[in-house]
C-alpha cells in the first residue's frame, strides 16, 4: 500500500495546495480590484468634474444671447441710475425678453433660472425662481460669481440656496467702454434629473449632497438604486479622518462595507457650496471575494463559461484513476490472489500455501497459516507435516562438528551461521522456526542426498533438487546455472571440511521462510 | 430699502440739522476682501473665471459698491449716547450695509429679506451664536462696547459684515455711486469725518465745523494705488 499512501499524500498535498493558492488568488483579486475600482472611480470622479465645469461654460455660452439683447441691456442700465429704489418701468421689457430667449435655448441645455441684476446687485426681473415672487427688494449682489460678473468677468459657482444651483454668470454691458450696465445669471438646479443626465452621460454613478443630506442622484441600470442612500453614510466619518478631502476637496477611495461593498470617492463642488461641505460622490459596486470558495458565488456565466473544464475534469479524473490503479494493484489483486491460492487450500488442492508468492502481509499471513495448520495436525494426532528427521533420512549424523547452512548464488541468501546439528534453521529474527516439511513435489529419496564416491554427481543432483525446489516455491531460476551453483559448493565442501576434518560433506536441499536453501553437514 | 434709507434710524430729533457735504475718492482702488478671496484658485470658489476684454480694464476690479460697503461717520469730540435700533438687510449674498458704525449699546436688527434660511454669528462672540433666521425673520444684536465685530453667516459663506463700536459717533452716512455723501447733524459743533471699509478706517478723517448752515468737507480719500500703473 506504499503506493497509494503516497498517492494519497500527494493527493493532500495538491488539496492544500489549492487552497493555498486560491487564498493567495483571493487577495490579489481583492487588492487589484480595490486598485482598480480606485483608478475607475478617480476617473468617475474627473470626468464628472470635467462635464460639471462644461456644462457650465456651455451655459455661459446661451448667456451671451441674454447678454446682446438691447431690451435687457437698457434695462439694468436704467434701473441702475436708481440708488434708492428700483424702478418698475424696466421690469416687464427685461421679464419679457428673459423668458423669450430662455425658450430659444435647447431644453437639455436649458437654465432653470435666470436672473437680470443691475449695478446694485438688484434682481430686475428674473424667470424659473418662483420663491422670489413678490420680493421687492431681492438682490444677488453679495455674491462673489454676481460681482465678478458686474466687474467683467465670466465664471461659473454653485450656491447653496434653498436648493443646490449651478450658476453662470456674465457682465452685460449698454455702453461701449463704460462700467457694465448690469449681470445675466443663469442658474441651473442639481436634482435628480441633473444627476440622472450626468450619471447617462458620464457612466458614472452619482449622488450630490449637502450637509450631510442626500440632495440628488442618478446611477446607471446594473447599479443597485437601493445603494445610492448608502453613498453618503460616509460623509462623517470623512469630515474627521481624511484631510485629503478637506484641504483639497477629494477624498480616497473609501468601502462601505455590506451584503456587497461599495466603493466611493467623495468631491467637493466647486464653488461657494465647497465651504458648505456640498459635494459629489460617486460609486461602484465592489467584487470582493471574501472567501477561497466564494469565488464561485461572485463569478457569472461568463467566466464560468472561460473557466477550463476540460483541465479541472480532466486533472480530477487522472487522479481518480490513478488513486483506483494503485489501490487495485496494492488491495484488491494481493487479496484476489490470497483468495484463491486460499481457495485452493480450501479445497485441498494444496496442502499449504506458498509465502514466496505472495508479497508483503499476505506473504507473513502464509507462513503463519501453515504455522498453524502444522500445529492443528500434529496436535490432533494426524500425520505431520513437519520436515523429515535428518538422521532418519540421512542417518547417523556426528554430534560435532557442526553443519552448515550457506547461500547459493543466485539462490536464496541464506547466513552463512553454523547451526547445531537436527535443530531447526532460524528464522531471520533469530527466534525459533517450526520445523518444515519437504517442499510439496520433491522425489523420495532425492533429499537430502547422501554423500557418494562420485561428489560430482551427487552436487549434480544437489543442484537439480535446489532448482525444483526454487520452481516449487516461486523463486525464478533464470540464469542459475550448474557452474556458479558448484563453485559455492566446492567452497563450501573445503571450509567444511578443513574445519572439521570430515572427509566429506553432505548437502541437503531444504526449504527455509518458504525460500530453497541448501545446508551442508561433515560425514565421517 | 437701500442704505440710504437707514439715515434716519440714525438722526437724532433735532429740530434743524445741518449737513456735512463731502465726496469720497480712490474706492477704485479698494478691494472687497470677500470678492478678493473668493477669485483666488486655491478657495476652488470656480472651475472657469474668464475676463470678458470689452469690459475696461479699470472696471475688471472687484473694487466695493460705496452705497453698502464704504461708512462715512461724524465723531464728536465725546462719546454719543445709543442710537435707535438699526436695520440690517440680510440677504443676496451680503448685508446691507456691509460695515456700519454705531456707538456701543446700540441695537441692530437683522432681516432676512431672501427666500431662504439664513444662520448669523458673531466671530468669537459667544453671546452671538449661529441661529436660523427664516425668510422675512428677524433677529436682533445689540453691540456690546467700542471695537470691530464680524459677523458671518454658516449657510452663506460671502456674507460678512463688519460692525465698528465707535462711542463718538455722531451719525453716519453712505455714499451714492458717485462717491458723494451728505451726513446729517443736529447738533453745531466740530467733527471728524472718518470713511470706514471692511471693519476698519479707510483713508484718513477730515475735520468739519457745523454750525447753522451745511458745510462742506475736503474729500476724503479711501484708496490710493497700491502698485505703479494701478491707477
Amino acid at each position: 500500500m506504499l503506493l497509494t499512501r503516497f498517492w494519497l499524500v500527494l493527493v493532500g498535498l495538491g488539496l492544500g495546495m489549492a487552497i493555498f493558492v486560491l487564498s493567495i488568488a483571493q487577495s490579489v483579486h481583492n487588492r487589484a480590484t480595490a486598485r482598480a475600482l480606485g483608478e475607475g472611480l478617480s476617473a468617475d470622479s474627473q470626468v464628472v468634474a470635467w462635464y460639471l465645469r462644461d456644462d457650465a461654460r456651455m451655459r455661459a455660452g446661451h448667456l451671451i444671447k441674454f447678454a446682446l439683447d438691447q431690451d435687457i441691456a437698457k434695462g439694468l442700465q436704467g434701473a441702475s441710475k436708481s440708488e434708492t429704489k428700483l424702478p418698475g418701468a424696466f421690469k416687464d421689457s427685461v421679464l419679457s425678453a428673459l423668458k423669450k430667449i430662455n425658450q430659444t435655448i435647447p431644453e437639455d441645455q436649458a437654465f432653470d433660472a435666470v436672473f437680470a441684476i443691475d449695478q446694485h446687485g438688484r434682481v430686475v426681473a428674473q424667470v424659473g425662481y418662483p420663491q422670489a415672487q413678490g420680493m421687492e427688494d431681492f438682490e444677488l449682489g453679495g455674491y462673489p460669481v454676481v460681482a465678478d460678473a458686474l466687474h467683467g468677468f465670466i465664471r461659473d459657482d454653485t450656491l447653496v440656496w434653498d436648493r443646490t444651483y449651478r450658476v453662470v454668470a456674465r457682465p452685460v454691458e449698454f455702453e461701449a467702454g463704460a462700467e457694465p450696465a448690469g449681470a445675466i445669471v443663469g442658474a441651473r438646479i442639481i436634482d435628480d434629473k441633473f444627476a440622472r443626465e450626468l450619471s447617462a452621460r458620464t457612466g458614472a454613478a452619482v449622488a450630490f449632497y449637502v450637509g450631510g443630506q442626500r440632495t440628488a442622484a442618478g446611477a446607471p441600470e446594473e447599479f443597485p438604486k437601493s445603494n445610492l442612500d448608502q453613498l453618503i453614510s460616509d460623509l462623517d466619518a470623512l469630515e474627521k479622518n481624511d484631510p485629503d478631502y478637506k484641504e483639497k476637496g477629494r477624498s480616497g477611495v473609501r468601502e462601505i462595507k455590506g451584503v456587497s461593498s461599495i466603493y466611493i470617492q467623495y468631491t467637493r463642488l466647486q464653488g461657494e457650496a465647497f465651504q458648505l461641505g456640498a459635494g459629489y460622490a460617486v460609486a461602484r459596486m465592489g467584487v470582493d471575494v471574501k472567501t477561497p470558495f466564494a469565488f464561485f458565488a461572485v463569478a457569472d456565466d461568463k467566466d464560468k463559461a472561460a473557466a477550463d473544464k476540460i483541465l479541472a475534469f480532466g486533472l480530477a479524473a487522472l487522479a481518480v484513476v490513478l488513486g483506483l490503479a494503485l489501490t487495485f494493484l496494492e488491495h484488491t489483486r494481493p487479496l484476489r490472489k490470497f483468495e484463491r491460492e486460499a481457495a485452493k487450500l480450501g479445497k485441498g488442492e494444496i496442502d499449504q500455501l506458498s509465502p514466496s508468492r505472495f508479497g508483503g502481509i499476505y506473504r507473513k499471513i502464509a507462513a503463519e497459516l501453515n504455522d498453524g495448520i502444522d500445529k492443528v495436525a500434529s496436535s490432533a494426532g494426524g500425520v505431520s507435516r513437519k520436515a523429515a528427521d535428518l538422521t532418519q533420512v540421512l542417518g547417523e549424523l556426528p554430534a560435532q562438528p557442526q553443519m552448515a547452512a550457506f547461500s547459493v548464488p543466485g539462490g536464496d541468501l541464506v547466513p552463512p551461521s553454523l547451526v547445531a546439528v537436527g535443530s531447526p534453521p532460524s528464522t531471520a529474527g533469530g527466534g525459533p522456526n517450526p520445523p518444515r516439511r519437504p517442499p510439496p513435489g520433491r522425489p523420495p529419496g532425492a533429499a537430502p542426498s547422501a554423500p557418494s564416491a562420485d561428489p560430482e554427481a551427487e552436487w549434480h543432483q544437489v543442484f537439480q533438487q535446489f532448482v525444483a525446489t526454487k520452481q516449487q516455491c516461486g523463486e525464478p531460476i533464470e540464469g542459475f546455472t550448474y557452474e556458479k551453483f558448484r563453485v559455492t559448493l566446492v567452497k563450501n565442501h573445503e571450509a567444511i571440511t578443513a574445519r572439521h576434518g570430515a572427509r566429506q560433506v553432505k548437502f541437503t536441499v531444504y526449504v527455509k521462510d518458504g525460500r530453497a536453501a541448501v545446508k551442508a553437514s561433515p560425514v565421517g | 430699502m437701500g442704505a440710504v434709507a437707514l439715515l434716519p434710524l440714525f438722526l437724532s430729533t433735532g429740530a434743524l440739522a445741518q449737513k456735512i457735504i463731502g465726496v469720497v475718492q480712490g474706492q477704485l482702488h479698494l478691494e472687497n476682501p470677500v470678492w478678493a478671496e473668493a477669485k483666488d484658485p486655491k478657495v476652488k470658489a470656480y472651475s472657469f473665471r474668464e475676463m470678458v476684454p470689452t469690459v475696461p480694464a479699470k472696471h475688471r476690479k472687484l473694487y466695493p459698491h460705496l452705497p453698502k460697503e464704504v461708512c462715512v461717520a461724524a465723531l464728536a469730540d465725546a462719546p454719543q449716547k445709543a442710537q435707535e435700533p438699526t436695520l440690517i438687510r440680510v440677504g443676496g449674498g451680503r448685508t446691507t450695509p456691509v460695515t456700519i458704525v454705531v456707538t456701543p449699546g446700540t441695537k441692530l436688527v437683522f432681516k432676512n429679506t431672501d427666500p431662504f434660511t439664513h444662520r448669523l454669528y458673531g466671530v468669537g462672540m459667544p453671546a452671538f451664536g449661529p441661529n436660523d433666521t427664516s425668510r422675512g425673520g428677524t433677529r436682533e444684536w445689540t453691540v456690546p462696547g467700542p471695537g470691530k465685530f464680524e459677523i458671518r453667516d454658516e449657510l452663506a459663506p460671502s456674507l460678512r459684515m463688519w460692525v465698528v463700536g465707535e462711542p463718538n459717533v455722531k451719525s453716519i452716512t453712505y455714499p451714492t455711486m458717485k462717491g458723494e455723501f451728505f451726513l446729517n447733524v443736529d447738533t453745531p459743533g466740530a467733527y471728524s469725518v472718518q470713511a470706514y471699509f471692511a471693519g476698519e478706517k479707510a483713508g484718513a478723517p477730515v475735520a468739519a465745523t457745523v454750525d447753522t448752515a451745511d458745510v462742506k468737507v475736503a474729500p476724503l480719500v479711501i484708496g490710493t494705488p497700491q502698485k505703479k500703473g494701478d491707477d
